[in-house]
């Protein structure tokens, strides 16, 4: 919590001076579009977190987000199977991405950036093949029951009298447990250490005994899987699906939000709170440059200004953190 | 201490941000007319909003016709262009809904599987559709051209550039929208001589099209990547040796293939018949390298929309047409009538330029347009 400090100020900050600055930025209609959004980056955050915890990275999010949402129709409407049949497409083709790229990682030895970044060209070639381009769309009668999980809390089965149910987005439901899943297998489970510790020294970890081939595999299978999840997710809130464009630098968003909230890109170190809030700061930005009324052409270069501010007083804090500890180190030796 | 320390720092970053951002809301108070964003500022001068589908400069020709017609109507407009498809549109109309806004005018991307974005907007707002329709929305009208008709027109341009007949290169940005997918099939229709039926769907991929006298090669997509928009053009033409015509349906795809024939030493030799009204595409024209564009009127869509949406906002309901649609209908556009068009062009877009009545050439238009489809059967096309 202590290290998320710093990025839960800028968006205590930025969220304050929006509120300050347009009244409608605090309505209820409003609040849940943001806390939808930065929910469902926050989701895909959470899944590269793994990779970049190993030190590695994976650039193919956005085009593998593309082709989920773009299979998924295809399965389902075109080719009429059910709707068990197109998740398991989904999430079995998110798999094998995952393993895929583990394996040519820790066993051909490849970079992750190379892989991935083969990856994001392969993906989203695929998707636009797979439909010839044509637009895919989420109408269909057959995603009326999935719809539910972009909706509200209220439209879930025996919420419906909750109250403020229907001010909560399930997106946010489904983050929440998402999240909670993940910083208890990374903080408090044996596999979450080994995975921190190969991102710190893989070498060191390895000879200590961790399968660290096992654990990178982990790691990016983890990443798919998530990312598919929120491929899904993405693609039931928009809607309609243009396959050489749907999910373009979702990667970088992604990984945006896990830099800002303290994942180092060198590995070893990262918290899952801290990458929702880095999400969510992206999001409520976007948010307020409208409702301010700032030229939204700025839009990007207030972003990557805030994503540097954050990273440089995240490296300040801990250079002077670490001056510290040395002074005071130095006083006890003396 | 470090604690201390840290807190000190992030004050000192709040500070940074906050600086710049209370500026902007003082600033945004204060806007007047033309201004973007901020509050609602009551009834006397409506909040309008007009969404485009992309980021274009067809769209700031529309965008000149809208803030034209805010000084006009008095109206508070706020033009909106999504850089990132579906996702950009519907995060900018949810926040224009949630500043209260008083009507929207949008370009839908999708509009088959925007549903949801719609019926949310005409639930909190006046909805109406530009450029693109969406006749299963609630919609209170649509301006706009007919598409397949204006890739019809777009064709008897190619007949007229190659009446001996020969072989065709499409070139568009993305086949995923309605407009782009109709006007590829009224190219295509038009030389195959087909009959008009906008429902028509030649798969991009099924290889070539053949007719009597026209084939269509092919059809290139290059998802706005101007990079390979012109890469598509110069792997035509070494592909194909006779490539007779090259045809460009976005607005920037005409002055890339012009390039690349330029490039190939083959003006002349391989026609060009753009779409829209680049800059580039017009001088091709005077020069006599692009044989004729096809043009619509992007000034009149927002001029038109912030007509409606400030009439409609002020309760006046006569603003709507009967049937629901204003048609602005598409010009061809040849070396005969370049110089009259391009200059009336300039006058519409400079600034501090009264709106027209009405534009040029549009009797020719009407001509042309004499066997249009229904414009409501527009965007059924979108699969």
């Amino acid at each position: 919590m202590k290290k998320n400090l710093g990025i839960l100020g800028i968006l205590m900050v930025v969220f304050l001076a929006t509120a300050y600055g347009s009244k409608s930025f605090f309505t209820p209609y409003n609040l849940f579009n943001l806390v939808e959004r930065s929910s469902l980056y926050g989701i895909i955050g959470i899944g590269v977190a793994f990779v970049i915890i190993t030190s590695g990275i994976d650039l193919s999010i956005g085009s593998l987000i593309g082709l989920v949402a773009v299979m998924f129709p295809f399965v389902v409407v075109e080719h009429q199977m059910s709707l068990g049949a197109g998740l398991m497409a989904v999430f079995g083709l998110s798999l094998a991405v995952g393993v895929t790229h583990g394996l040519l990682i820790t066993k051909l030895k490849l970079q992750p950036f190379v892989v991935t970044l083969c990856g994001l060209m392969i993906y989203r070639g695929l998707a636009r093949w797979l439909v010839s381009d044509k637009t895919m769309g989420y109408g269909n009668e057959s995603f009326a029951g999935l719809k539910v999980l972009v909706g509200n809390a209220s439209q879930l089965p025996g919420c419906a009298s909750l109250p403020g149910a229907k001010h909560v987005p399930v997106v946010f439901l489904i983050l929440i447990v998402l999240g909670t899943v993940a910083a208890i297998f990374l903080n408090k489970t044996i596999y979450g250490r080994y995975l921190l510790a190969l991102g710190r020294n893989e070498q060191a970890a390895r000879f200590s005994g961790i399968n660290t081939t096992k654990m990178i595999i982990l790691a990016y299978v983890l990443c798919s899987m998530i990312s598919g999840l929120g491929g899904l997710l993405f693609a039931l809130d928009y809607g309609s699906i243009q396959p050489d464009s749907f999910g373009n630098f979702y990667e970088l968003y992604a990984i945006a939000a896990a830099v800002l909230g303290g994942c180092s890109l060198r590995g070893g170190e990262g918290s899952i709170f801290g990458i929702v809030l880095g999400a969510a700061l992206m999001r409520l930005l976007m948010n307020s440059i409208s409702m301010l009324g700032i030229d939204d052409q700025l839009e990007p270069t207030v972003i990557g200004f805030v994503i540097l501010i954050g990273v440089i007083v995240d490296q300040l804090v801990k250079r002077i953190a670490a001056h510290r500890r040395a002074v005071l180190q130095a006083r006890q030796a003396s | 201490m470090i604690l201390q320390r840290r807190s000190r720092l992030s004050l000192l970053l709040m500070l940074l941000l906050f600086a710049p951002f209370s500026g902007c809301a003082e600033r945004d108070t204060q806007s007047g007319n033309g201004g973007s964003g901020g509050a609602s500022s009551g009834a006397a001068t409506p909040k309008v909003a007009y969404v485009t589908n992309g980021i274009a400069s067809f769209w700031v020709i529309a965008e000149k016709g809208a803030m034209d017609g805010g000084k006009e109507f008095n109206a508070d407009v706020n033009v909106q262009m999504p850089a990132n498809g579906v996702e950009d549109q519907k995060r900018m109309c949810q926040d224009l809904l949630a500043q209260g806004i008083d009507g929207i005018a949008i370009s839908p991307i999708d509009p088959d599987n925007q549903g949801d974005l719609l019926s949310e907007i005409s639930q909190h707002t006046k909805l109406i559709t530009q450029d693109s329709d969406a006749p299963d929305s609630d919609r209170l009208c649509y301006i706009g051209v007919d598409n397949y008709t204006a890739g019809r027109m777009c064709g008897a341009l190619v007949r007229e550039a190659m009446p001996e007949g020969g072989s065709v290169m499409i070139f568009v940005g993305r086949l995923g929208q309605a407009n782009a997918r109709l006007r590829r099939q009224g190219v295509i229709d038009e030389l195959l001589d087909r009959d008009p039926d906008p429902n028509r769907y030649d798969e991009p991929g099924a290889g070539e099209i053949k007719g009597d006298k026209y084939s269509v090669l092919d059809t290139r997509t290059d998802g706005f990547d101007f990079g390979k928009a012109k890469a598509n053009a110069q792997d035509a033409i070494a592909k194909y040796d006779d490539l007779g015509c090259m045809v460009g349906l976005f607005a920037y795809n005409p002055p890339l293939m012009l390039d690349a024939v330029r490039e190939a030493n083959k003006i002349g030799k391989i026609k060009i018949v753009a779409f829209d009204e680049e800059a580039a595409s017009l001088q091709g024209i005077v020069d006599g390298e692009v044989y004729g564009t096809v043009v619509q009127n992007p000034y009149k869509y927002g001029y038109e929309s912030v007509r409606i949406l400030a009439g409609l906002a002020r309760g006046d309901e006569s603003v709507i047409p009967e049937g629901g649609f204003i048609d602005i209908p598409a010009r061809q556009i040849r070396k005969d009538n370049v110089d009259e068009f391009w200059t009336e062009l300039k006058r519409l877009t400079a600034t501090g330029t009264p709106a027209p009545e009405t534009s040029a050439d549009e009797t020719e238009a009407e001509e042309a347009n004499d066997d249009k489809a229904e414009p409501a059967a527009e965007s059924e096309k979108t699969e």
